[in-house]
């Protein structure tokens, strides 16, 4: 230990040492843009101010509380684009873009950017290419898509030769948006113009506006889970405003959808690539493990592990079709790992590895019980012609829809963030309801009593966990058996 | 009384045909005063079919049908102020005279607008160059209200050293876009989807 002579000398080394540790402390603040300030506050932009707080007051004031306007960051640093982009635009002199991509974001969010561009999110809109058919084309029409699909999974903004953003695709901040410089996402999904607060994208409503309804239930899993409940008491608690926000450190009393899919924990770093943590596929119709696969240019895959993992250096069809050479693959295993350390902040590993354990079973459970059985059902069906290949023209196809993707769905996240209720009454239960009370009915009536016990009995009745249909004389008085008769008072 | 004497050279011809001269003068300035009128309707205009396409757009817009009934015609946005003046952007005009006989189809919508952005490009640096001369004809700046509270201020403090077309273009005819970020491929592949075209045929039709 340094002993000091005196108090004099130790104050003078406290006044030595102090402005070092606060600059320490500074850079460890503003580690994510690494850049220097001087590549901001373009003198052009500082114009914009003036005429926009008149003609657009609400933006401008939300500029001005930003952290962006607190760095000097001004209109045109993000909008300035150049003549040659093909949604460019003069404007009031200035060559601008009305499109913010996340290739201007990342000309100085550059970690977030990389982050982003290989995530799942940033492929949203493929990732639905084979149901936008069906449910836009068929079922309702093509008005639906910028109403509701491309609001969550984005549109792909195109540019008329006038240099107008047609109405179809824009207004859009959905988070797969294929944007006109070729780049895929928008930061504005998560992070709300022009204010951009941390605490906006750090509370759950921001991901919650659209892991909501059927396809991705999360907003009433987590306010029907204790973590949502403690949010909601303690969000006063939550430190959302801070700097850094690492769990333990900054806030405790509660997690959020960030802290797990893609926060900072001791040990954890943060990261924009949400889904990275996730080791199962919970939207189809069966889920399954997923390994992720990292490409050499930083893009990102998920792929089954049904389909053996690709060898380091090895060449794999990246998500837009590209050829990509993997660089590393990330085992459902390894997801797991990092996404159950972060429930070691607040709890033991034992606790920690049985809720994963319980979540787990329910998900394979599901698999084996209603999700394998009934895909292979309509398998059958479609093979022996007794459907049409038609999606959604037949009563059946409605039935297993609601099945896998309405059901199915809410029971699987139900149990990955522990809400009872969405686990059972509203996901498993409905699939069980489902299965038992439409989906076997209505096989039986689409292919008649022989032809369908036929298809039942080899999918569904000689699998144990329907075995109890074999044996029908247990019985149970909640649907009024024996009711009334002493014997089973 | 003083008794004027005429110089001897003015004769009673030399009046005669100074008089004669004198009254065909006045006369020419009233008829290139009706000429310059007359060829600033719409109607005029119009008498050409290529600028019928040009004027279809502009009958939709706000300055053909303004909540005040105060309608702008051709030549009161595109013709200057003055008998001399007005003769002059007549005289240059003429060259839309030559091109509609000996230029491309104009009459076709599809090459009309093909060849637009060119003319949209002429036409604004026309109003740059008379610092929107004509548009001050009836809009004064500083009594620019509009609709919104600060639609003045924006005029009076922001707006203060530019002239109207700097901002305001796009108003009455196709959009195109401004001359520094127009993109000609755009363009080309945008007519061939409106009118139904193959991919690459309005760059064939331009070249001819």
């Amino acid at each position: 230990m340094i002993k000091f002579k005196s108090h004099r000398r130790l104050y003078l080394f406290l006044c030595l040492i102090i402005p070092f540790w606060l600059g320490v402390i500074t850079e460890s603040l503003a580690d994510k843009v690494t850049l220097d300030a001087s590549n901001w506050g373009l003198e052009e932009g500082k114009e914009c101010i003036s005429c926009h707080k008149k003609a657009s007051a609400g933006l401008t004031h939300e500029w001005e509380s930003s952290a962006h306007a607190n760095a000097g960051v001004n209109c045109l640093d993000c909008h300035l684009a150049d003549e040659v982009e093909n949604d460019a635009i003069e404007h009031e002199g200035n060559i601008i873009a009305t499109i913010v991509s996340p290739k201007d974001c990342g000309r100085c969010h550059t970690k977030e950017f990389k982050e982003t561009e290989g995530s799942v999110h940033s492929k949203a809109l493929s990732l639905i290419k084979n149901r936008m058919p069906a449910l836009a084309d068929n079922l309702s029409g093509r008005e639906m898509i910028a109403a509701g699909c491309a609001q969550c999974h984005g549109s792909q903004v195109e540019v008329r030769g006038d240099g107008t953003l047609t109405p179809e695709t824009w207004p859009n901040t959905g988070i797969g948006r294929i944007n006109p410089d070729g780049s895929r996402g928008s930061c504005s999904a998560c992070h709300a113009r022009h204010n951009f607060s941390k605490a906006q994208a750090r509370d759950p409503s921001a991901c919650i506006w659209c892991h909501t309804g059927p396809e991705s239930p999360d907003d009433d899993v987590y306010a029907s889970s204790k973590h949502g409940a403690l949010f909601a008491s303690n969000r006063n608690k939550m430190n959302l405003n801070s700097d850094e926000w690492v769990l333990g450190k900054d806030y405790s009393a509660a997690p959020t959808c960030v802290t797990c899919h893609m926060g900072a924990s001791p040990g954890i770093k943060a990261s924009h690539d949400v889904g990275m943590r996730d080791s199962w596929s919970l939207n189809s119709p069966v889920s399954e493990k997923q390994n992720l696969v990292i490409f050499d240019d930083g893009d990102r895959r998920n792929l089954p592990i049904s389909q053996a993992a690709p060898r380091r250096g090895t060449e794999l069809s990246k998500l837009n079709g590209d050829m990509g050479k993997v660089k590393a693959v990330a085992t459902p295993k390894r997801r797991r790992q990092i996404m159950a350390k972060v429930c070691l902040e607040c709890h033991s590993k034992g606790f920690a590895n049985g809720f994963m354990k319980q979540f787990d079973d329910v998900v394979e459970l599901y698999n084996e019980k209603f999700g394998k059985p009934a895909q292979a059902v309509m398998r059958a069906l479609y093979d022996l012609n007794l459907l049409t290949p038609a999606p959604f023209d037949e009563p059946l196809e409605f039935t297993y829809w609601r099945l896998w993707h309405d059901a199915g769905t809410k029971a699987r996240h139900g149990a990955a963030m522990m809400s009872p209720n969405l686990a059972w009454w509203e996901g498993m239960h409905l699939v069980s309801q489902n299965f038992y009370g439409e989906f076997l009915p209505q096989v039986r009536e689409l292919a008649g009593k022989e032809q369908g016990d036929a298809l039942i009995e080899e999918h569904v009745t000689s699998l144990e966990h329907h075995s109890w249909l074999k044996n029908l004389d247990q019985p149970n008085p909640i649907l009024g058996y024996g009711i009334g008769r002493p014997s089973h008072d | 009384m003083i008794k004027l004497r005429m110089p001897l050279f003015i004769t009673r011809h030399v009046l005669f045909a100074l008089m004669i001269g004198g009254l065909a003068g006045i006369g020419f300035i009233l008829f290139l005063i009706e000429f310059d009128h007359f060829t600033s309707t719409e109607e005029f205009c119009t008498t050409c079919h290529s600028m019928e396409i040009v004027a279809e757009p502009y009958r939709e817009s706000v300055h053909y049908r303004p909540d005040s009934g105060v309608r702008a015609s051709c030549g009161d946005c595109h013709v200057s102020e003055g008998v001399l003046s007005a003769t002059w952007d007549h005289f240059v005009g003429g060259k839309d005279l030559f091109n509609q006989i000996f230029g491309p189809g104009y009459d076709d919508p599809v090459i009309n607008e093909l060849h637009l952005p060119e003319a949209a490009f002429a036409a604004r640096q026309w109003f740059k160059d008379r610092n929107s001369a004509t548009c001050k004809r009836c809009h004064v700046k500083e009594a620019i209200f509009g609709t919104r509270p600060d639609t003045n201020l924006i005029h009076k403090e922001d707006a203060k050293d530019k002239s109207c077309i700097e901002c305001h273009y796009n108003l009455v005819h196709l959009r195109v876009p401004d001359e520094k970020v127009f993109k000609r491929e755009a363009w080309n592949r945008m007519i061939e989807e409106k009118y139904g075209l193959k991919p690459g045929e309005a760059d064939k039709l331009l070249e001819e």
